[in-house]
């Protein structure tokens, strides 16, 4: 009775093998404000070529530390150019493999419900607003972009002891939409999958310090052909396509 | 160590002391109800008092969050009617404190108090003491050592408060960073040497505190 | 606490009695149950038995440690418990003086702090029951300062027997006082107890195991054998003799 059972098992084993060798499979660390894009992108890549795709989503600040300690990562994908660029000053990038893909642009929102009037970031100022999410402005890229662009209003000083900081975008995000903050800055297209909050002000892309998102297969990788395919997936029209209906800007 | 880490360890320390004395009246409560009396809902009470000790951290800190937020149950009161916010503040590393450190008060009080022989309550009843003066004359003495046992207990475990503290008050530099949060933090950055610091003065507290209970209880007894 | 006791104020009776009503009592334990139903009226009383005869639990009862299945107990007019009617006077208002068997002694007080424990108020109290003439008559005033685990078996027993004195207390309950003393000891305590019996002029109920100290001190003894009263009788040797198969 026995006999049978582990026969089956073992054969059910060699399969699976086969089949994991088969197609490859690769993880993706990428910054949070990609979440919803490429869960949608990858899910089509995983259906057109078989292969499928883990996607690991944080700060591009503390992926890329998971990187430098050694985190299985096949791609990096960045919010900004610093954290590649560290990563690539340690050699743990494919350079010839990183290309620039996306730019955003930073909103200012509030709660659905708020009743304050901002219309611009000197609104912020103001004594109703007591408390300002930002993801973590000396280390996550939404937050020292933001950081940046109220330095150069010259608000920063007034505004430096209401920020709450957090963990990464979307996290800012939540805490807007939990009301437990007055307003947030995010990027744009975090303001756009958000049913609880409304953008209070944008900032014109020109205004805003540059954003760029690059992406890279990391060097270390144990699957560079895969994860170089994937690459071009994500560089294609068709993806494109996706990143422009979250509201991603494409770099010319 | 910079102003900024000191300030980090005395506000961790002052907010963990805070935390421990408040608690204590309700903790102490508690246990008595829990080690004298017998009542309907007991064995529930009891264990609800115990989750904050067996749940993960975080799940404890999303129930506060949720509980205590502006939209929420308790938060919305506060908010509106006293103007007071909990969420991002040292308001909420105190509440976080005090409940992740309440089931070890409570636990090591109910101990106490159960080891109390009760001869000495019954005898001081036939000596005239009502209830009040029977716990503050005689139960509370003969157990004091345990409860403070059960104090130091709460503190060191206020002391290192993680999970429950991050969801509920962030890490806010100079307002809610706490020892745990700004070590988490610096390692994150790969900033060794100063969670190396941090590390350091959060092992020298924890190892005060619990060696303090340790001589407290070893001392020979009268 | 306030100062008026739940008894009439009369003066002291010229030959003291008590009139303690147990009726109906009936209180289950781990084997047996505890049935009994009295009326004592001696000035002290025994209740001798066996170990384990149920003695303890009925000086609870009758102190009000302890919550009877069904009971009326009665001391003087007042009635402490009726289950019947739901009333039940509070240990602290039966005005019952308990020296339990392990002397129950605080530890953590000194033994003046034991003694004034229970004291009411020193300028209510008759000067029967000051802090002076109690701790004359049983002469523990040298050991006041001392802590209650510095004393000798004696010493703990007569402080004990002070302590629940100073109550003030209408009954006296003891529970085998002399049970872990020696013979010499306890040889020593018994004048004591005299005093105590005739200086104080207390109602008591005396709980032991040993005849000797029956035939010392009281004047009536109920003989208690797994909960029920199987014998009631005067205190002397004729009327108590030792039967054959007794220890």
């Amino acid at each position: 009775m026995i006999k049978p059972f582990l026969q089956n098992l073992l054969l059910a084993g060699l399969v699976l093998g086969a089949g994991a060798a088969r197609a490859a499979s690769i993880v993706v660390f990428a910054a949070a404000s990609l979440t919803d894009s490429l869960q949608e992108i990858a899910h089509a890549y995983t259906r057109q070529s078989g292969e499928t795709v883990a996607l690991n989503f944080g700060s591009s600040s503390s992926l890329a530390r998971q990187i430098q300690e050694g985190a299985p990562a096949d791609v990096f994908f960045s919010a900004d150019q610093a954290q590649m660029d560290s990563l690539e000053k340690l050699g743990l990038i494919a350079t010839a493999t990183r290309r620039n893909r996306l730019s955003n642009s930073l909103v200012i929102v509030v709660a659905d419900d708020s009743k304050l009037a901002i219309a611009s970031a000197k609104d912020l100022t103001q004594a109703a607003v007591k408390r300002i999410a930002l993801a973590d402005p000396q280390t996550v890229p939404a937050g020292i972009y933001s950081r940046k662009y109220l330095e150069k209003l010259g608000l920063w000083p007034a505004l430096a002891s209401k920020v709450v900081p957090t963990d990464n975008v979307r996290a800012a995000l939540a805490a807007v939409e939990s009301g437990n903050v007055e307003a947030g800055m995010v990027y744009k297209t975090d303001a756009a999958i958000s049913k609880n909050v409304k953008i209070a002000c944008a900032v014109p892309p020109g205004e805003g310090p540059a954003i760029l998102y690059p992406m890279a297969v990391v060097k270390e990788s144990k699957e560079p052909a895969a994860a170089r395919k994937f690459l071009d997936y994500l560089s294609s029209a068709e993806a494109g396509r996706v990143f422009e209906k979250f509201g991603f800007l494409i770099p010319q | 160590m910079t102003a900024e880490e000191w300030q980090i360890v005395w506000f961790t320390a002052w907010v963990s002391a805070l935390s421990t004395l408040l608690i204590l009246p309700v903790g102490l409560a508690a246990a008595w109800l829990l080690a004298r009396r017998d009542w309907p809902g007991k064995s529930l009470v009891q264990t609800v008092v115990m989750m904050p000790l067996v749940m993960p951290p975080v799940a404890t800190g999303l129930i506060l969050l949720k509980l205590l937020g502006r939209r929420g149950p308790l938060g919305r009161f506060l908010h509106e009617t006293l103007d007071l916010d909990v969420i991002f503040t040292w308001r909420g590393v105190l509440i976080a404190l005090g409940v992740m450190s309440f089931p070890l008060l409570v636990l090591s009080a109910r101990i106490a108090f159960e080891q109390v022989n009760p001869r000495f309550e019954q005898i001081a009843r036939t000596l005239g003491a009502g209830e009040a003066r029977v716990f503050f004359t005689i139960t509370l003495p003969l157990a004091w050592r345990g409860i403070l046992g059960g104090m130091t207990l709460a503190f060191a475990r206020a002391l290192g408060e993680f999970g429950a503290t991050i969801m509920v008050a962030g890490n806010i530099p100079g307002r809610t960073s706490t020892l745990s949060l700004s070590i988490f933090q610096h390692v994150q950055l790969g900033q060794d040497a100063q969670a190396y610091r941090l590390l350091g003065v959060s092992v020298a507290l924890a190892f005060l505190a619990v060696w303090t209970s340790e001589c407290l209880l070893l001392r020979p007894r009268r | 606490m306030n100062g008026t006791s739940i008894y009439p104020i009369h003066p002291i009776h010229p030959i003291p009695t008590v009139n303690l009503l147990l009726k109906n009592i009936s209180l289950p334990l781990a084997d047996f149950s505890i049935e009994v139903d009295v009326e004592l009226q001696s000035q002290v009383t025994a209740i001798f038995g066996p170990s384990g005869s149920g003695k303890t639990s009925l000086l609870d009862l009758i102190a009000g440690l302890r919550r009877p299945a069904s009971a009326f107990i009665q001391l003087d007019s007042r009635v402490l418990t009726n289950t019947a009617e739901e009333t039940f006077v509070p240990p602290r208002l039966r005005e019952m003086g308990y020296v339990p068997q392990d002397l129950a002694l605080f530890p953590h007080l000194s033994v003046r702090q034991n003694l004034l424990y229970g004291q009411k108020s020193e300028s209510r109290a008759s000067p029967l029951f000051s802090f002076g003439h109690i701790t004359g008559v049983l002469e523990i005033q040298p050991l006041a300062r001392r802590r209650v685990t510095d004393l000798s078996g004696g010493e703990r027993q007569r402080v004990a027997l002070a302590r629940a004195l100073l109550t003030s207390p209408r009954l006296l309950l003891l529970d085998e006082p002399l049970r872990s003393l020696d013979e010499a000891l306890k040889a020593k305590i018994i004048p004591y107890l005299h005093r105590v019996r005739d200086e104080f002029k207390l109602p008591m109920l005396y709980v032991t195991h040993d005849r000797q100290e029956v035939l010392a001190l009281c004047d009536e003894v109920l003989e208690l054998k797994r909960g029920r009263i199987t014998k009631r009788t005067r205190a002397n040797a004729r009327d108590w003799p030792i039967m054959n198969n007794e220890p």
